[in-house]
């Protein structure tokens, strides 16, 4: 039998427990401790890069928010900047107030880089001047955003006023 | 034949005693090592993690960057928009108050309507009438205005008013 185990032999005991003492400081000391820096490292910038994010998913939800919001409020001049200008549409618009519409496009350019601006000639005939305020008035609602402008030349004939006027309508510019 | 009177007893190449220690001794390394490996893994996950998170972060931020070019666009939109409805009104507001100006007695033929300039063609009884009910605004709004005067078939006097706004940074 062996009797190892009933007389403990203390010169192989402290040598065990050096051995162990050795092997479990080399382990920890050696082997686990830097591991664990660099994990304690890793893990801040992993933090750091979380947090992070976490603003910029903030920032972002805000400016969606924000854009929604806008795109809402300013629906109709979105709209009209990108429905492409119709000449029927609009002499059909300014038949209500004017008689003999006629349209004739002057120039076509570049407004403020990202809009087109289409000079067009107007000329007309009225049977009072109310009716071109309203014609104003009412371009302010027309489906294209629409300016009208000088040079403005009104002349009476017998019965009715000929007119003549500039309006520009303005287009995204699509190139840009 | 047999030279002992006791049986021999078996040998082992490690005593019990050895063989507790190694087994404690193997177990605690397996132990530190299971530990070390647990580590390692959740390093190299944090890692992984961070360079997706940063990675993600910049796609989130090129976001912020296109819905800023938006609502950029949007706004500027808005601004045009907004600045042709008030020139509209203006315009509109403009010519309400030329023919509110214009007296009952003075009939008007013509006009014609410049950013700087306003030439009316009328009828008016006398030249009088003329100075006190049309020229005395017309001189309160332009910076100059003159008129010219035919006298008719009917004694009335045909009129041409010019008016002008000097504009000091030049018509645009």
């Amino acid at each position: 039998m062996d009797k190892s185990m009933e007389k403990v032999d203390i010169i192989k005991l402290l040598l065990y427990l050096l051995i162990f003492i050795v092997v479990s400081l080399f382990m920890i000391l050696i082997v686990i401790v830097p591991n664990i820096k660099e994990y304690r490292v890793s893990k801040s910038v992993y933090k750091k890069a979380f947090v992070h994010k976490m603003r910029v998913q903030n920032v972002l939800t805000d400016r969606d928010n924000e854009l929604r919001d806008l795109s809402a409020k300013n629906r109709r001049a979105i709209n009209s900047f990108v429905h492409k200008f119709s000449t029927d549409n609009f002499i059909k618009y300014a038949g209500k107030f004017f008689n003999e519409v006629s349209l004739v496009e002057v120039e076509k350019k570049e407004y403020k880089k990202e809009f087109i601006e289409y000079e067009l000639r107007v000329s007309s005939s009225l049977k009072s001047p109310t009716n071109f305020y309203k014609f104003l008035e009412g371009l302010n609602r027309y489906e294209n955003i629409i300016q009208a402008d000088f040079p403005i030349k009104m002349e009476s004939n017998e019965s009715k006023i000929s007119s003549a006027f500039t309006i520009k309508v303005y287009d995204i510019n699509a190139t840009k | 034949m047999r030279n002992s009177f006791i049986i021999p007893r078996k040998k082992y190449l490690f005593s019990m005693f050895t063989k507790v220690w190694l087994i404690f001794i193997i177990s605690i390394v397996v132990l530190l090592n299971v530990f070390n490996l647990f580590v390692v893994y959740k390093n190299s996950d944090y890692i992984e993690t961070a360079v997706k998170t940063k990675n993600e972060r910049i796609k989130l931020e090129k976001e912020i960057d296109d819905i800023d070019e938006k609502i950029g666009f949007i706004l500027r939109q808005k601004a045009v928009a907004e600045e042709i409805y008030a020139n509209n009104t203006i315009l509109k507001d403009s010519m309400k108050n030329l023919f509110d100006l214009v007296p009952d007695q003075i009939t008007l033929n013509k006009i014609i309507m410049k950013k700087d300039s306003l030439i009316i063609y009328g009828v008016t009884p006398t030249k009088d009438t003329y100075d006190f009910l049309l020229a005395a605004p017309l001189k309160s709004i332009f910076h100059t205005s003159e008129a010219i005067f035919y006298l008719t078939d009917s004694g009335w006097f045909n009129f041409v008013s010019t008016n002008k706004i000097i504009n000091p940074e030049g018509s645009e």
